[in-house]
């Protein structure tokens, strides 16, 4: 079965992604020391393939770092960051780009990016959650999003996707920030909401 | 040029066109080509079976169980002749080691599972690792060309030098 959302649960997961992401946003402006803009989330329920497409090229090079969520919810959070973005953000962190330490600080990024976000997931609903260690790969943006998102859920026909774009004052780097819950996840952060029905067609 | 997107088929016997399949993860492209009857196609496959009867038709072409005899009977549609078919495979990678499954590699088996069943032999596949890839299919010339993340395109097989050495025997 497939379960669908109601407006008012997309609105509600919107309201979530929204504050997660500006936690993130502000860790994120402590680290470089400088200022961060965001986007408001879009929520995205869409079959596999669009929701892929939504999020960019299917074969744009790019890095992800994915945090897989532990605690009371399943799912991922997934950084995007253009091969531009990547390279200016080790600027920033005065790190070389395309190295070990380049890549263990995009790593720490999407440590800190995560954390703060589930901080804030966390304290609006009341349940435990918590980072792994971060893995980052290189790799196709749709090869990435496609096989995160099909490691999560069972449906190809319904993919739940909160996406926040945050950039980077003055450099060229925008930032994919996605939290792919799995679907008893989604149904468990809306839960404390008081809005954990789905309807099943 | 034709994108086949996920849980897409699509059949070609228009000389020149390309099909493509981009950012296959643990996804597989399912290339099969008939070179007599100039008909060539192209499966975009997501997972290996479905998951429920209860899904009549959502996406037949999804599933590696319905999607290869669903694209073999599309090649048939537009002239094709099964035992004349090659098949080549590309895809099925296992991208994290997040999920306990190994999806790509279940994808692949089950795909050579299917093409088992209905006779087709696979001719060439790049499958498995940990990298994303793109395929190319030209019809008309029948190259299967595959471009792995961050590396170089390479033909993956290429119709006129597999006819050459089938006439030496």
């Amino acid at each position: 079965m497939t379960p669908r959302y109601t407006e008012l649960q997309l609105d509600a997961l919107r309201e979530l992604a929204n504050v997660a992401s500006g936690n993130a946003a502000t860790s994120l402006s402590q680290m470089l020391g400088r200022e961060i803009g965001l986007s408001m989330p879009r929520v995205l329920a869409l079959p596999l393939a669009d929701a892929v497409d939504a999020c960019g090229s299917p074969d744009d090079d790019i890095t992800g770092v994915v945090i897989p969520l532990q605690g009371d919810i399943q799912g991922v959070v997934v950084l995007l960051i253009s091969p531009e973005g990547a390279d200016a953000l080790c600027r920033l962190l005065g790190v070389e780009a395309h190295t070990e330490i380049g890549e263990s600080a995009l790593r720490e990024i999407g440590n800190v990016l995560g954390t703060s976000c589930l901080n804030a997931l966390a304290s609006m609903t009341g349940l435990d959650l918590e980072p792994s260690p971060p893995h980052l790969t290189n790799d196709m943006l749709g090869a990435i999003v496609s096989s995160l998102a099909l490691a999560q859920t069972a449906s190809t026909d319904l993919v739940l996707v909160l996406d926040s774009e945050l950039e980077v004052a003055g450099e060229p780097c925008a930032i994919s920030f996605l939290l792919l819950p799995t679907d008893g996840g989604v149904a468990d952060l809306l839960k404390p909401l008081g809005l954990a029905e789905t309807t099943a067609l | 040029m034709g994108t086949v997107r996920m849980g897409e088929i699509e059949v070609s016997a228009q000389k020149g066109e390309e099909l493509v399949a981009r950012g296959l993860g643990s996804c597989i492209g399912l290339a099969l080509i008939d070179r007599l009857s100039g008909v060539a196609g192209l499966a975009h496959i997501v997972l290996p079976e479905s998951a429920s009867p209860s899904d009549p038709d959502s996406g037949v072409a999804k599933f590696a169980d319905r999607a290869v005899p669903e694209l073999i009977s599309q090649m048939e549609d537009a002239g094709a002749v099964v035992r004349r078919l090659d098949a080549v495979l590309a895809g099925g990678a296992r991208m994290f080691e997040v999920g306990e499954m190994d999806i790509g590699a279940r994808n692949a088996a089950a795909v050579e599972a299917g093409l088992a069943r209905s006779g087709v032999s696979v001719r060439a596949a790049d499958t498995g690792g940990n990298r994303g890839r793109t395929m190319r299919l030209t019809v008309g010339e029948f190259k299967v060309k595959v471009k792995e993340a961050g590396g170089q395109t390479t033909t993956l097989f290429d119709a006129c030098t597999t006819n050459s050495s089938k006439g030496a025997r």
